[in-house]
């Protein structure tokens, strides 16, 4: 924590933000224990396990919000101090588009812009590296797993790989 | 003589031709990862469990286990040139062995590494090979009590030992939970957090979310800050230590051993906390402590010894009662399930050919891995130079085919993504990860064996204090529970407490 500024009792303050994401999902897993049916202590229900992990979970989180509220924590902005926070985020949306793109295109087609953007876009590769491993690394994979272990790697409208 | 004969007959598995290349690649690839900072053996193993499927379920598991003892090997390498941690085991190694390196003695350091990581291997597979058997002929007779206290144990001691606050360990370690409750109830066929999609019905696949909590998130934290490597360049000559070297080392090499064992069959603890308590009792017995931090061997000896030997005690809890003491462990009795095999105290007798296999197994393993890690050493070095940012396109290239792989569904690499950014936010707030996996491991067992007991003892709770097994284990996790209320123990757990992840 050194280095980092704290925020006793500010909206800003990070741990306060943690606990409290805890203690929403704590209140919806215990909802879901009881929605699930607890049963009884001699025959318990689906949801008797969810319903006291939820309450542990509200438990423990209560304690992170009370440290938070009683000694402060770090802000979110000192949580990123000095880093360099849009490359996690181009690499974020790299992949998300990637995803979304890897069944309509097939896996070739989508591997080889998200290798090209994440040599390029984070701490840009040469281009003449950049292309012979965006373009072989993929084919390389795909041939190993189509063509060795036979697994087949979505191949998309295209029907390409 | 029993143990003699069914050491031969672990021989005879270990030796045939397939399980051979299949150790070999283990161990290589375990350098390989442990080697490259970035990778470490939990994503390596998670990434690769779907090829084990591909064999017999020795080869796999084989392979498996060693990718994990390979990493502790590797580690040291990137520790010792780099100082970087090539995986979190060797964190440090990077104190006197880099300094060693700065001072022209990288060859000794990575010598005493590798010798040191041998004798503790070779001695922590022996005491498998006595310890195992008895511990599971004892095991025979736990009931889903004693089952249930153990795995609240392990949850507790590796809450305790994880790096930060407590609660958000405990917190982490019940979302783990409720992640491995998500899919159909084991005993009522009734679905449970599945929010209507079918792909939730078997429950979130383990090699997805820790892909995406260990691989994907290493990357996404890595890329926020600029790698700066600081390699010794100059040429490593006489990797073996000289007989002052030998002198010193000697006891630290024995005590880590020991010590490391010890740690790693307990649940929660491991490799990193071994080498962590290797280093500390090593500096509390010199002569000379001043010496710790600016190259001294046995700052170096003692933690490498003991990561081996914890990793080869860590398996004593996975054979003898089937729970795994740690994330890597987890990862290994996926293995074993994926394989419809049941890791506990009826595999050594029922699959004593598995078993055994295994264990001669990780002794050749440890003889392949003194070849690999001293004449290729150069090799090795070649390989730290490739940069990071030609290193980690590759990295989520391989993270999301191996996810594909293992299930043949999209659905998992949306899993992956999504378990990828929660655990770069888990990261950067504060909260570790591998509570999270041993629980989300843990969870199902965890809630058959709780409610199997509560049924078998209509619903008297006192079950689980009136066994004395299962009474000692409880009574050991409220004290860990309270203990860091206590301002004496807070501090020590705070001296103890350490970064499972990598």
């Amino acid at each position: 924590m050194n280095g980092q500024t704290k925020a006793p009792s500010k909206l800003n303050n990070s741990e306060l933000w943690g606990g409290l994401i805890g203690l929403a999902l704590g209140v919806f897993v215990i909802w879901s224990g009881l929605k699930l049916k607890l049963g009884t202590i001699n025959d318990p229900g689906s949801g008797y396990v969810l319903f006291y992990t939820g309450i542990l979970m509200c438990v423990f989180a209560a304690t992170i919000i009370a440290a938070a509220i009683t000694e402060g924590g770090p802000t979110f902005a000192s949580r990123w101090q000095d880093a360099r926070w849009t490359k996690p985020l181009l690499v974020i949306l790299c992949l998300i588009a990637f995803s979304f793109a890897l069944e309509p295109l097939g896996f070739l087609l989508s591997a080889i812009p998200l290798m090209v953007l994440l040599l390029r876009a984070i701490d840009p590769v040469r281009w003449s590296l950049t292309i012979p491993l965006a373009v072989l690394t993929p084919l390389g994979v795909w041939w190993v797993l189509k063509r060795l272990l036979l697994i087949q790697l979505p191949s998309g409208i295209f029907e390409i790989g | 003589m029993d143990v003699l004969l069914n050491v031969a007959q672990g021989f005879g598995v270990a030796l045939q031709p397939i399980n051979l290349l299949y150790c070999f690649l283990g161990v290589f690839i375990g350098t390989l990862v442990g080697v490259l900072p970035g990778i470490g053996p939990i994503s390596a193993m998670s990434l690769l469990l779907p090829v084990t499927l591909s064999g017999t379920p020795e080869s796999g598991i084989i392979m498996m286990a060693g990718i994990y003892y390979g990493s502790m090997y590797g580690g040291s390498t990137t520790s010792i040139l780099v100082n970087i941690p090539g995986e979190a085991a060797s964190v440090v190694t990077c104190i006197d062995g880099h300094q060693m390196a700065k001072q022209g003695r990288a060859g000794p350091a990575l010598g005493i590494s590798a010798l040191g990581s041998f004798i503790a291997g070779t001695f922590s597979l022996l005491a498998l090979m006595l310890i195992a058997p008895s511990l599971a002929s004892v095991a025979i007779a736990f009931g889903p009590a004693e089952y249930f206290s153990l795995m609240v144990l392990g949850l507790v001691v590796l809450t305790f030992l994880t790096q930060g606050s407590m609660a958000k360990a405990l917190l982490m370690a019940c979302i783990g939970i409720v992640l491995g409750l998500v899919g159909l109830d084991s005993i009522t066929a009734m679905p449970r957090l599945t929010f209507g999609r079918l792909e939730l019905i078997d429950g979130i696949g383990l090699v997805p979310v820790v892909m995406g909590l260990f691989g994907v998130a290493e990357v996404l934290i890595n890329t926020e800050q600029v790698i700066k490597r600081d390699i010794i360049n100059t040429k490593i000559t006489q990797l073996l230590p000289n007989r002052a070297d030998w002198k010193a080392s000697a006891g630290p090499v024995g005590r880590g051993t020991l010590l490391g064992f010890f740690l790693g069959i307990l649940p929660g603890g491991g490799a990193v906390v071994s080498s962590f308590a290797s280093y500390a009792l090593e500096k509390r017995l010199s002569k000379t402590p001043e010496r710790f931090g600016k190259g001294a061997i046995e700052g170096v000896a003692g933690p490498e010894a003991a990561n081996n030997a914890a990793a080869g005690g860590a398996f004593i809890p996975l054979m003898t009662l089937g729970i795994p003491p740690n994330v890597v462990m987890a990862l290994l009795l996926g293995a074993f399930v994926i394989h419809g095999l049941q890791p506990g105290p009826l595999l050594i007798t029922q699959n004593p050919g598995l078993f055994w296999g295994i264990v001669a197994s990780m002794y050749i393993g440890n003889v392949m891995l003194l070849v690999l890690n001293l004449p290729l050493i150069g090799m090795w070095v070649q390989l730290l130079k490739l940069p990071y940012n030609i290193l980690f396109p590759l990295i989520i290239l391989f993270t999301i085919t191996g996810v594909y792989c293992s299930s043949n569904n999209v659905f998992d690499v949306y899993v992956m993504i999504a378990f990828g950014v929660i655990g770069y936010f888990m990261r950067k707030l504060g909260y570790e990860p591998a509570p999270l996996v041993l629980a989300f491991v843990l969870g199902p067992l965890l809630e058959n064996n709780l409610r199997k007991s509560l049924i078998l003892s209509q619903g008297d709770l006192l079950t689980f204090v009136q066994r004395p097994i299962s009474a000692a284990c409880l009574a050991l996790a409220v004290v860990l529970l309270v203990g860091p209320l206590l301002p004496s123990l807070r501090k020590k757990r705070e001296l103890v407490a350490l970064d499972e992840g990598a």
